[in-house]
């Protein structure tokens, strides 16, 4: 299958900061978690995506286009959520509905009247006198109905009480089970993230860390507690941090292989929770 | 639909194989009948919190065992499996539990005939209470 969107070598130098190099593919079928620190760049990165922000050096293709190229037709076919919405202030929640639906051909009206009333958000009152809630339920009941092949979201579960958050896990959940669409979502949310990402994009600071399977993550490291504080751990490999009777190991194979020939018992075991990896990674 | 699967992260068994067994035994055990609907491949991943990659190749080892069947447009359901099929299932499983048993006691250095007297009271202790 063609890939929706790739990303090669992709640079970006704002002010002293530099961003990149990002290399990132992704097939239709996925949803890819992009997570960092504040101010790590994501955003800024979906921005170059949509050719909202120019790259210092790289390639985006998307759908096979270049995404800084005279056509711009690909657009029809991505569905972006930016962070902050400019210029809805002072419309209704219908006028902007009409406004958005008519650019977008596979515009799924029943899709827009499940979500508003999921989410109970009012349609004839004006952006600005919704709480910050809200206007993040309207953003995406106007977006996820677009029905592109891909879908950015950045932050989408900003401002969102537990219920509704829950509530649109499975709305995006539902939403990738109809052909070969892709989701990329940037986030601070660990559930988000552990319900439905399968792939985890990490940016520290503009440098991408890495892209991991989910389970790939989960199964590289490892906890490991002794009936004794451990001394003598200098030669064993893969350990990131050991503090008394515990070790965290980022290369359990390794590390359990040193601890058998050392002879070095432990009597527990337990893969780290996916929001203290993610932590360990970008600290 | 939804699943009672559990998966153990901290085991060393990689999850999809997880997954795999624990649908085997659901079938085998008769807790999910043949023709029955399981949940698309999305739907599992979120409720087990794992990727896609990882559900899909659970199911397609299901597929190819005969466990399960997809229809193009349909989804996914329970194929019609043997009684004989199903007996190996149950016995594969509950030899594996035994064996994950005894290791745990060789973990803790008992040898071979202490590990069968405690298997011998754990039977008699079941037995007593079963007839009482």
């Amino acid at each position: 299958m063609n890939a929706i969107a790739k990303i090669s070598h992709l640079e970006k130098i704002i002010d002293y900061f530099e961003i990149g190099p990002i290399d990132l593919t992704i097939e239709p079928g996925t949803i890819t978690a992009l997570i960092g620190n504040n101010g790590s760049g994501k955003s800024t990165f979906l921005k170059m995506l949509m050719n909202l922000a120019k790259p210092y050096r790289g390639n985006i293709q998307l759908f096979g286009k270049w995404v800084n190229g005279p056509d711009e037709s690909w657009k029809q076919r991505v569905a972006y959520l930016p962070q902050k919405q400019i210029g809805f202030e002072p419309f209704k929640g219908e006028t902007l509905k009409e406004m958005i639906s008519g650019l977008y051909p596979n515009w799924d009206e029943s899709l827009f009247q499940k979500i508003i009333a999921d989410f109970k958000v009012p349609l004839h009152k004006k952006y600005n006198a919704l709480s910050p809630g809200l206007q993040q339920k309207l953003n995406l009941a106007l977006t996820i109905p677009r029905n592109t092949e891909l879908m950015i979201l950045d932050e989408p579960t900003n401002f969102m009480d537990i219920p509704s958050k829950s509530l649109l896990q499975d709305i995006l959940a539902e939403w990738m089970e109809h052909g070969d669409r892709a989701l990329l979502f940037a986030s601070h949310q660990a559930e988000d993230i552990q319900k439905l990402a399968d792939y985890l994009v990490l940016l520290k600071d503009g440098v991408q860390k890495g892209v991991y399977l989910k389970e790939d993550l989960l199964e590289n490291y490892q906890t490991y507690w002794f009936g004794h504080a451990l001394t003598d751990t200098h030669e064993i490999p893969g350990i990131l941090t050991q503090e008394g009777n515990q070790l965290i190991s980022d290369c359990p194979p390794e590390t359990e292989k040193a601890l058998e020939a050392k002879q070095i018992k432990w009597h527990s075991r337990s893969a780290l929770p996916l929001e203290d990896i993610i932590a360990l990674l970008l600290s | 639909m939804t699943l009672p699967i559990r998966l153990s992260k901290d085991s060393r068994e990689p999850i999809y194989h997880q997954i795999e067994k624990q649908i085997k035994a659901l079938i085998a055990g008769g807790h999910i009948e043949a023709h029955t609907p399981l949940p698309s491949i999305r739907a599992l991943s979120k409720a087990l919190e794992v990727s896609v990659i990882t559900t899909r190749r659970a199911y397609q080892d299901l597929e190819q065992q005969g466990f399960i069947q997809t229809i193009q447009g349909k989804g996914t359901f329970v194929s019609n499996i043997s009684a004989t099929e199903k007996q190996e299932v149950k016995v594969a499983e509950v030899h594996e539990t035994i064996l994950q048993a005894v290791e745990a006691a060789r973990r803790y250095d008992y040898t071979f005939s202490e590990i069968e007297a405690i298997f011998q009271k754990v039977l008699a202790s079941l037995k007593n209470n079963e007839e009482a």
